[in-house]
């Protein structure tokens, strides 16, 4: 006996009229977690987690108590300090398998829409063009912040918690903000140029490749430059190290690979997620309205 | 029996609350143009166009190129008048499009698919999207999709769909919020002459609903006749005619059809002699008879009399939609 009778019942409900943006998020995470590969891509996202969890944990318990036969190790290990440096370089190694999830995750995101005809049934419903990009935006940012800020965040807590003193707090109380900071500059320009590329090219491939392929030529351009011209700075054009490079001040690094400010390569970064943001507006508006 | 009526000024409609349901009735025209013009790269694709729908269910005909789904892409916004008003629901577009969408229901022509995701996620989803609770989404998704045949494969991803099962799919996502006004660009792509019945059949109980009205883009003409009972014809982005099927296809007072009890043989040679045209049509025992006069009916009988035979089936003939049709764009 079937559940529902073959009937078409007048809907009586009183529709919500608010954060349309929300649901786009919701159904895209809802898709790309059915997809093994993305749920893989996470898993290594959150080993790398897993293994600061344990560096946080010796440091602070085990590097600390001086009855534990592993302290002399662990307080004379470098490697094993927790200082902004350990979250500076939790972040820039995070970046590389953050760029293969939202690359992942976004290049078909709005490409698969116009392949599929899906643009003329949704903006035949009460969802417009600044609803549809806002929730597919914030769909990948979201995606990225949960594998770098947020882990991030909470490894500052666990670190505070573990070793709770004035000295650990007023040492790190800045951290969350220079891991929330570098974060989004991270993820920002990933998110809006893999956008960008899956609302121009016909297939998640196309997208996917020419972001690879614009990503290598950047940074082959940037070293080759520096190398010819025998002037670091040039460094700055590819786009990774500008971005290294806006890590290294919000995170006081004295590391640093080129000399020219950080304003510079904020700049080159904000240009680049402005010209992205535009391109995915305009295409995704014109699906909305024709002419 | 009517139990309460009650009627809202500000939006001009009429509740009718009748056998327990809320009927939302409207008292303004449904869709409205006003000399609208909307142009692709300066070519005129309506050309001052003026429709006035009230409600019901209207066909929308004519030859490729010549406007149909132009026309409703500007009722949904797609498109914008470069010229002229648009009216949906006494509400203007595009100011108020997001407001006019919410009551609005679109079966678009291409193919529609999301190929990872069920026919039931996709629904959901759609619901969603106009504001309807997760819950009450899923169970109308579930609802609708029974309401379209669609059976157990509404649980399968849609990219193993065939032609026919992305249709209802498409028919479905479009009626899942009860929409007051159903537009249907081609409802019957690509379906085979079953599946293509079933779906009129759904489309005119849909339209029969006194607050709902259906528009039907098609160039399938058997198919607006089957569900629709006005048309709007366009050609080259102009409306070349609106107005009920029935008056389009209202008898012919000088052809009438006939058939005979015996061998027509006799009647047809001597009704010919009677300078009357005479062409068998299908089934092959009628005949389309033109007579000379408007009155020439009681001719035909004394013909049947005079050759010994009876006539069985007299009744004067009507045009059909395609011939209608084919006159209007001729004219034109």
């Amino acid at each position: 006996m079937p559940i529902y009778t073959k009937t078409y019942r007048r809907y009586d409900g009183q529709p919500r009229h608010h954060f349309r943006w929300l649901v786009v998020i919701e159904q895209e995470m809802k898709t790309l977690v059915k997809f093994r590969i993305f749920k893989l891509l996470v898993l290594l996202a959150a080993l790398h987690i897993i293994l600061r969890l344990l560096q946080i944990v010796a440091y602070d318990v085990l590097a600390q108590d001086p009855n534990n036969p592993l302290q002399v190790i662990f307080a004379n290990l470098d490697i094993a300090r927790i200082g902004p440096d350990t979250f500076f370089s939790f972040l820039y190694l995070q970046t590389s398998i953050l760029f293969i999830i939202l690359l992942y995750s976004g290049a078909g995101m709005i490409c698969n829409d116009f392949k599929n005809n899906l643009m003329e049934v949704y903006f035949s419903k009460p969802l417009t063009w600044a609803d549809y990009s806002f929730g597919k935006i914030l769909t990948l940012v979201l995606l990225g912040l949960s594998i770098t800020a947020l882990p991030g965040v909470i490894l500052v807590g666990l670190h505070n918690l573990l070793l709770p003193s004035m000295d650990t707090l007023s040492a790190s109380w800045w951290w969350p903000f220079s891991i929330i900071g570098y974060s989004l500059v991270i993820i920002i320009p990933i998110t809006l140029a893999v956008l960008a590329c899956s609302s121009l090219l016909p297939s998640q491939n196309y997208a996917a490749i020419t972001i690879i392929m614009a990503l290598v030529a950047n940074s082959s351009l940037g070293v080759l430059f520096a190398g010819m011209l025998r002037q670091r700075d040039y460094m700055a054009i590819s786009f990774p190290l500008s971005i290294r490079r806006v890590g290294e001040t919000l995170f006081g690094d004295h590391r640093i690979l080129f000399s020219l400010s950080w304003y510079w390569c904020f700049l080159y970064i904000s240009v680049v997620c402005l010209i992205s943001l535009l391109i995915i507006l305009r295409k995704v508006r014109r699906a909305e309205i024709a002419s | 029996m009517f139990e309460h009526v009650t009627f809202a000024h500000a939006n001009r409609t009429l509740n009718v609350f009748y056998n327990g349901i809320d009927w939302n009735l409207w008292l303004t025209s449904i869709i409205e143009f006003s000399e609208v013009t909307v142009c692709y790269n300066d070519i005129p694709a309506l050309d001052g166009v003026n429709v006035d729908i009230g409600g019901g269910a209207i066909g929308l005909l004519g030859p490729n190129g010549a406007g149909k789904s132009t026309l409703i892409k500007t009722i949904l916004g797609f498109n914008r008048a470069n010229k002229g008003r648009v009216k949906i629901f006494g509400l203007e577009m595009p100011a108020r499009s997001v407001e006019i969408r919410h009551r609005l229901g679109y079966m678009p022509e291409c193919e529609v698919s999301s190929p990872k995701v069920s026919a039931v996620a996709f629904l959901s989803y759609c619901g969603r999207i106009f504001g309807i609770s997760r819950v009450d989404a899923l169970e109308r998704a579930h609802e609708v999709l029974n309401y379209v045949n669609l059976g157990d494969s509404r649980y399968r991803n849609m990219e193993t769909y065939s032609t026919g099962m992305l249709q209802r799919v498409k028919l479905a996502q479009a009626i899942l919020h009860d929409p007051k006004l159903l537009l249907l660009d081609e409802p019957t792509n690509g379906l085979d002459p079953d599946g293509r019945l079933e779906i009129l059949d759904l489309v005119r109980d849909i339209a029969a609903r006194p607050d709902v009205t259906v528009v039907v883009s098609s160039h399938l003409l058997p198919d607006v006749q089957h569900v629709c009972e006005q048309v709007i014809m366009i050609d080259k982005g102009k409306v070349v005619h609106a107005g009920s099927i029935e008056e389009l296809t209202a008898p012919r007072l000088e052809y009438c059809e006939v058939r005979l009890r015996d061998s027509a043989q006799p009647f047809v040679d001597a009704v010919r002699e009677a300078g009357c045209e005479c062409v068998r049509l299908h089934p092959l025992n009628t005949w389309l008879v033109r007579l000379p006069h408007e009155n020439g009916a009681q001719l035909l009988f004394r013909i049947a009399r005079d050759c010994g035979t009876q006539i069985r089936h007299f009744q004067p003939s009507r045009h059909s939609l395609e011939e209608a049709f084919l006159q209007v764009m001729e004219k034109e």
